[in-house]
């Protein structure tokens, strides 16, 4: 019997600062809210085991800071990820506006080897707060353009809808992990050239 | 037996997980077979090599492993198929047949034997001829040769038929579906014709041009064998004309040399990660007198790097036809990096740099010398790079990132530290693989080194001194000395010859090892102070005694005293609020009380000042929100409830927070509405359209309540504000807005009559230049409250570039200072001009400072209650100061301990403007953090041989990226306040007594503080994070504040006697 290896789920979450990132890993993992936490520096995470059809995987969360400007931070952090959730603030539109730059982000920084498929989650948080300033219409259909990103609208203050979010984004990484590591298939990508080092040894071509 | 009753005993609790597996692993044979076929429709043919063929093979062979009976076949040690192979050749023809060409291949060179073909290729091969190691053998070699033989699917057909002798019930194989599934899957492929025959566009979709001329030039032309034997041809060659001969024969020299120069580029083993031609190299050989030019190249396959030079003769091909190149083979260089430890680099300002190899041995190899142009740094760089993740340079080339200009980066690849230094200088990198952690041994016999060796060395010490284990790195030691002795030649005698070879490759080890300590040692030296001062009866710190000692009629002159006390002590809480402003350099050494009482009076009326000016701006940011919040929620409802096209003004700043972009729409409507003020201006504005956007929508006569509204709003706020016009005033300037500041812990009163005048001045400018500029002017009258007019913030434009005063008004972002606070700027209190940009740029950082402070320490007593407002001043007045660098997330966790322990605005921001010159470089932007990762990592060497020699079991330790937090906030998170104290202040004094650098220590006290429990668990990069995150707050600070001070001066020692 061939050993089976032990999956673990990396999951990157994103958004703009305080939109609720540390909370809803902390409502999912800990099944608590708390107003104690703190502006996130650096990067923390979470692991919480979770079943998905009859397997039991490790799903590492990781939870980085949401300033902008610490994202250079990020590649070290976004390597590997099976799964990018991306979390916005429902009563502040900004966050909401600044979805695209992160996705692009993460795509530039964790260049996943298919971009275009990799699987992402939109989260609108502080779904118990009022007033709304962006409606789940207006994020579903950003979503319709983005490969059918699935949507959910959570709190982690209640912690609604949080379970089923977080199950949704298992789904998708085991999804993704499966597709793209192919388990038997231990031989190296190519690594292509970048374009400064092309192997033109030619004599003659030009020196430098 | 056992374990067929063992298996089928859980079988039922696991039928469903093994069905599924065995659905997978059919799936995923099925998918490499169509990917296979695929392959032979488009491209003709498929190459043997071609990666699909190796992902058939591994499918294959993972179905063939699973379940089979090991122990049954007495094949328990090698968990192999090819033992199986072997085992069913009795009975199989064509497994039999397949078993023999395996042997065959294997006999080729005995110490690749692929009893386990599944791993064969992360074994270490043996080097014959250190020009031209062989190539691994293939993986999964029996699948492989039977594949390409038309074989497999027959082999696997016996298999399934007598499965019951070979596999567990309930092995895929012995099952009635998969088996016949799995071998019947594999008729198609085995029908195919697999060819070695090399045609450009076999890997590649698009070479480039030239690459393909070379291919073909070199192809066509060389007839001359080249010097080298390379097995792995033979068994390619074999399996082309069945021929037994295992000798490179004349008709295969064009192969060679084909295959040579095309391995020289991107190909499906190896990457090419580094190409530069024209670089001199000095063959070895005694018939060249001169360095050669060449063609370097750095090349990555699974098993490693390899550095390759190859003659111009060679690269340059065939065309003149008349000169025999055979000769260029010998001068070849081609060097595995694993067999290299040492990489000496000598820079030099003229020519481009040399690089000479080192090998574990101390052998040198022939100097590699670069062309100008910072090839040697290019080449260095993709080294490193090739080296991840299992070895890395040491110390690595970081100072590239550290390095501020870019017209000196290129000269300085080298540590920092050394910038110092003259540019031409010598540097040698050790190369560390982590691959060979496991071989480690602690203690050496031969040497008593107290530093120890690098593991390479270690190692070839171990497997040769103590037996004749053949590991590959002994055997190459012996290989050498051995052929050479006749066979009865006294064994004394080879014993001895070889321990004089030992001990003297272990010296030329030794030495270069020193070498590279020195190296380290240097880069370090800046890291500690070299003075070295005791803690003599310091350690009470200062306590009240001792400060009434040093505080001589409220002056203090002997600061080093201060200095020592605080490092080696700590100071007494209440003292806190008096020395700190010392140590970080607010009040000056020697001061008495009556100049500190008025610099303290100088901060205040400084801070005062400042905040006054950012509160006028805050009121409009705010005025600006609850526009932006209606307008939000007016689209939100218009979405809902008609879907109905929203008005262009309701997107109008609803700017993206984060990323800032610039919405193009509001330009244009802003200048409309510019041109409409401009026309306004000359008669008296009692109401305005273009002032707040919401009057868009709603008649005049409601405007009021809005601005009511948002003033009750900010009544309930920190900040009072009431509005009103000054009609008097406003007869001849008009569209004056009044502010009234009235916050609770500090009344501004303004300068009405200086704010008219400087009115006034602007009213004359606003004429003649008008754009793009928003003018609010503020001024205080309470009791005007009730007057009808309400806030008019009229978009006034003013050209900035022509406009100097406004220009400098604007752009007061400088450091705060006393001086400052004297100017009076348009942009102060008394009302100003704010660019839009301004506006947006502070509304942006004011909001992002209010959530972080609201996340500030709400569990400290000290921010439970009004308290955090303090910190959002202190906070919002150094961002005013500083609009450039902007709020960063971790400012609020430096001001809140200086909050704690002054308890006043003005010195906490004085303080804290102190603390982040040094703070600063450490935030995103800033290159400290890289500094202090890579320093770590040096440190970490010198210091715990053994705790860095563990980490490199993980190559991710080098990211460092746990202590990020402990960098970027001194340790705040870290401790709990108490602590924090301490630690900051002892971090403010080491600058003076032992070390600007003392966080390093500190984090390395907090490493090994917990060493014992990181390395016997193995923790890796994620497991120290999450280790750490978890320590927070839990660790004893006063260890570990004395093992850093330790740590210092083991350095410090350490140093002195290089
Ligand atoms: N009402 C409500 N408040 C929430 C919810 N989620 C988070 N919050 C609050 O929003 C604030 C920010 O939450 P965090 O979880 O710290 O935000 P974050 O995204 O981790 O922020 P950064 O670490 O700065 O990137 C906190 O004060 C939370 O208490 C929610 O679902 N409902
Ligand atoms: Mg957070």
């Amino acid at each position: 019997m061939a050993s089976r290896k032990k999956i673990l789920l990396k999951v990157v979450i994103l958004g703009e600062s305080s939109v609720g990132k540390t909370s809803l890993m902390n409502q999912y993992v800990n099944r608590k809210f708390s107003n104690q936490y703190k502006a996130t520096i650096g990067a923390d995470f979470l692991t919480k085991e979770v079943t998905i059809d009859d397997r039991t995987v490790t799903m590492q969360i990781w939870d980085t800071a949401g300033q902008e400007r610490f994202q250079s931070l990020g590649v070290a952090f976004y390597r590997g990820a099976d799964c990018c959730v991306l979390v916005f603030d429902v009563t502040a539109p900004s966050t909401f506006k600044s979805l695209d730059s992160w996705r692009d982000e993460f795509l530039i920084q964790a260049s996943p080897r298919d971009p275009e498929n990799f699987p992402f989650v939109l989260l609108g948080n502080k779904d118990d707060l009022e007033p709304r300033a962006i409606s789940a219409k207006r994020a579903q259909q950003w979503c319709q353009n983005k490969n059918n990103m699935p949507y959910f609208e959570t709190s982690a203050k209640s912690g609604s809808n949080v379970e089923q979010a977080f199950l949704a984004i298992a789904k998708n990484a085991l999804a993704q992990q499966n597709s793209t590591v192919d388990l038997y298939n231990e031989f190296p990508d190519q690594i292509k050239l970048t374009n400064t080092q092309k192997p033109s040894g030619s004599g003659d071509s030009c020196s430098c | 037996m056992i374990s067929v009753f063992s298996l089928s005993s859980f079988s039922l609790s696991m039928s469903a997980d093994e069905k599924d597996y065995k659905e997978r692993l059919i799936a995923t044979v099925k998918k490499e077979v169509k990917q296979v076929m695929e392959e032979s429709v488009t491209r003709k043919f498929v190459h043997e090599e071609s990666g699909s063929v190796t992902s058939l093979c591994g499918a294959v062979e993972n179905c063939l492993s699973q379940g089979l009976r090991r122990r049954a076949l007495g094949l328990f040690k090698t968990s192999s198929t090819t033992a199986l192979l072997h085992k069913i050749a009795k009975h199989c023809a064509e497994a039999d047949r397949i078993s023999k060409k395996v042997q065959e291949i294997e006999n080729v060179d005995p110490n690749r034997r692929s009893s386990s073909s599944s791993d064969s290729v992360t074994k270490p091969t043996l080097k014959k001829n250190l020009s031209f190691p062989t190539s691994p053998l293939p993986r999964y070699l029996w699948i492989r040769l039977a594949l390409f033989d038309k074989q497999l699917s027959k082999i696997i057909d016996y298999l399934v038929s007598n499965a019951p002798k070979y596999y567990d019930k309930d092995a895929l194989v012995a099952d009635p579906d998969y088996g016949t599934i799995l071998s019947s899957l594999l008729v198609g492929p085995c029908a195919l014709d697999y060819s070695r025959t090399k045609s450009v566009e076999q890997f590649w979709t698009d070479p480039p041009a030239d690459e393909l001329v070379q291919r073909h030039r070199i192809s066509s032309g060389h007839s001359t064998p080249p010097s080298v034997r390379r097995p792995i041809l033979n068994f390619r060659r074999s399996l082309n004309t069945s021929s037994e001969d295992t000798f490179v024969s004349r008709s295969t020299t064009q192969h060679l040399a084909k295959d040579y120069v095309e391995s020289l580029h991107q190909n499906s083993r190896a990457a090419l990660l580094f190409g530069k031609n024209n670089v001199l190299v000095m063959p070895a050989k005694d018939d060249v007198t001169e360095p050669m030019p060449g063609y370097l190249s750095l090349h990555q396959t699974p098993s490693g790097l390899t550095i390759k030079w190859t003659p111009n003769q060679l690269m340059n091909g065939f065309t003149e036809e008349s000169q025999d190149k055979s000769i260029y083979w010998d001068y070849a260089l081609q060097v595995r990096l694993d067999d290299i430890v040492y990489v000496h680099c000598h820079q030099d300002s003229e020519a481009g740099g040399t690089i000479i190899l080192v090998g574990q041995d101390g052998v040198q190899r022939p100097p590699i010398r670069f062309p100008k142009g910072g090839h040697m740094l290019a080449f260095l760089s993709c080294l490193e790079t090739g080296l991840l993740p299992r070895g890395r340079l040491d110390p690595p080339l970081w100072s590239q990132r550290c390095g501020a200009n870019s017209t000196t980066k290129r000269r300085r690849p080298l540590p920092a530290l050394s910038e110092t230094e003259e540019a031409t200088k010598d540097y040698v990198f050790r190369i560390i693989d982590n691959s060979d952690h496991k071989h480690l041994l602690k203690r050496n016999d031969l040497m008593d080194i107290k530093a120890s060796l690098p593991t390479k060395v270690r190692v070839q010490l171990c497997s040769t001194s103590t037996s004749s284990e053949s590991s590959s790195k002994s055997l190459s030691i012996d290989q050498q000395i051995v052929p050479d002795s006749p066979p009865n030649v006294c064994i004394q005698a080879v014993c001895d010859s070889m321990k004089k070879q030992i001990i003297s490759r272990a010296f030329y080890g030794w030495l270069a090892y020193c070498r590279h300590l020195s190296t380290v040692r240097t880069h370090l030296s800046g890291l500690v102070n070299s003075k070295i001062i005791h803690g003599e009866n310091a350690s009470q710190g200062i306590t009240l005694e001792k400060w009434q000692e040093l505080c001589v009629n409220g002056v203090v002159t002997d600061y080093a005293e201060v200095y020592r006390l605080t490092y080696f002590g700590g100071i007494f809480h209440d003292l806190r609020v008096e020395i700190w402003p010392y140590l970080l350099g607010h009040y000056k050494f020697g001061s008495t009380n009556e100049q500190r009482k008025e610099l303290d009076e100088e901060t205040k009326q400084a801070y005062e000042n400042t905040m006054s000016e950012w509160l006028a701006v805050e009121a409009i940011v705010r005025q600006r929100d609850k526009e932006d919040q209606a307008h939000a929620i007016a689209k939100l409802s218009s979405e809902s409830m008609s879907g109905e096209q929203v008005p262009n003004e309701i997107q109008r700043d609803l700017s993206n927070e984060v990323f800032e972009d610039i919405v193009t729409d509001d330009e244009e409507s802003e200048s409309e509405d510019e041109k409409e003020s401009n026309q306004r201006n000359k008669k008296p504005r009692k109401t305005k359209q273009n002032t707040i956007k919401y009057d868009s929508d709603t008649e005049d006569g409601e405007k009021q309540e809005p601005v009511d509204q948002s003033n009750e709003e900010l009544n309930n706020g920190h900040s009072a504000e009431k509005c009103d016009v000054q009609d008097n005033e406003n007869e001849n300037i008009d569209g004056t807005v009044n502010n009234c500041l009235d916050g609770e812990n500090l009344t501004c009163e303004l300068q009405i009559h200086g704010s008219i005048d400087v009115e006034i001045d602007n009213r004359e400018e606003l004429k003649d230049f008008i754009h793009n500029v928003i003018v609010t002017n503020a001024s205080v009258d309470i009791s005007n409250l009730e007057n009808e007019c309400p806030i008019r913030n009229h978009l006034d434009a003013v050209t900035e570039e022509n406009n100097s005063s406004l220009d400098t008004c604007i752009e007061t972002h400088g450091l705060a200072s006393p001086a400052r606070s004297a100017c009076v700027s348009p942009a102060s209190s008394n009302g100003g001009v704010y660019s839009q940009e301004l506006l947006k740029t502070f509304g942006l950082n004011l909001h992002r400072i209010e959530k972080d402070v609201q996340r500030c320490d709400r569990n400290y007593w000290y921010f439970a209650g009004e308290n955090l407002d303090k910190l959002r001043n202190v906070m919002c007045t150094y961002v005013w100061e500083h609009l450039d660098i902007g709020y960063m997330q971790g400012m609020c966790d430096l001001v809140a301990p200086l909050l704690v322990t002054f308890d006043d605005e003005s010195l906490t921001y004085a303080c804290f403007c102190h603390l982040m010159e040094r703070m600063i470089e450490n935030f995103p932007n800033g290159n400290a953090m890289d500094c202090h990762f890579a320093n770590m990592r040096s440190l970490i060497q010198i210091l715990d041989a053994e705790m860095y020699e563990q980490m490199h079991a993980h190559g991710d330790y080098t990211h460092f990226y746990f202590c990020y937090r402990w960098f970027l906030l001194d340790f705040k998170r870290e401790l709990v306040y108490p602590d924090v104290f301490t630690t900051w202040e002892v971090i403010w004094a080491a600058q003076q007594v032992a070390s600007s650098h003392f966080v390093l220590f500190l984090a390395l006290a907090l490493l090994e503080t917990y060493r014992d429990i990181i390395l016997s668990n193995g923790m890796d990069f994620t497991d120290i994070i999450k280790f750490f995150n978890e320590m927070a707050e839990r660790h004893d600070a006063a260890a570990v504040l004395k093992l850093a001070r330790e740590l210092v001066l083991q350095l410090q020692l350490l140093i002195e006697n290089k």
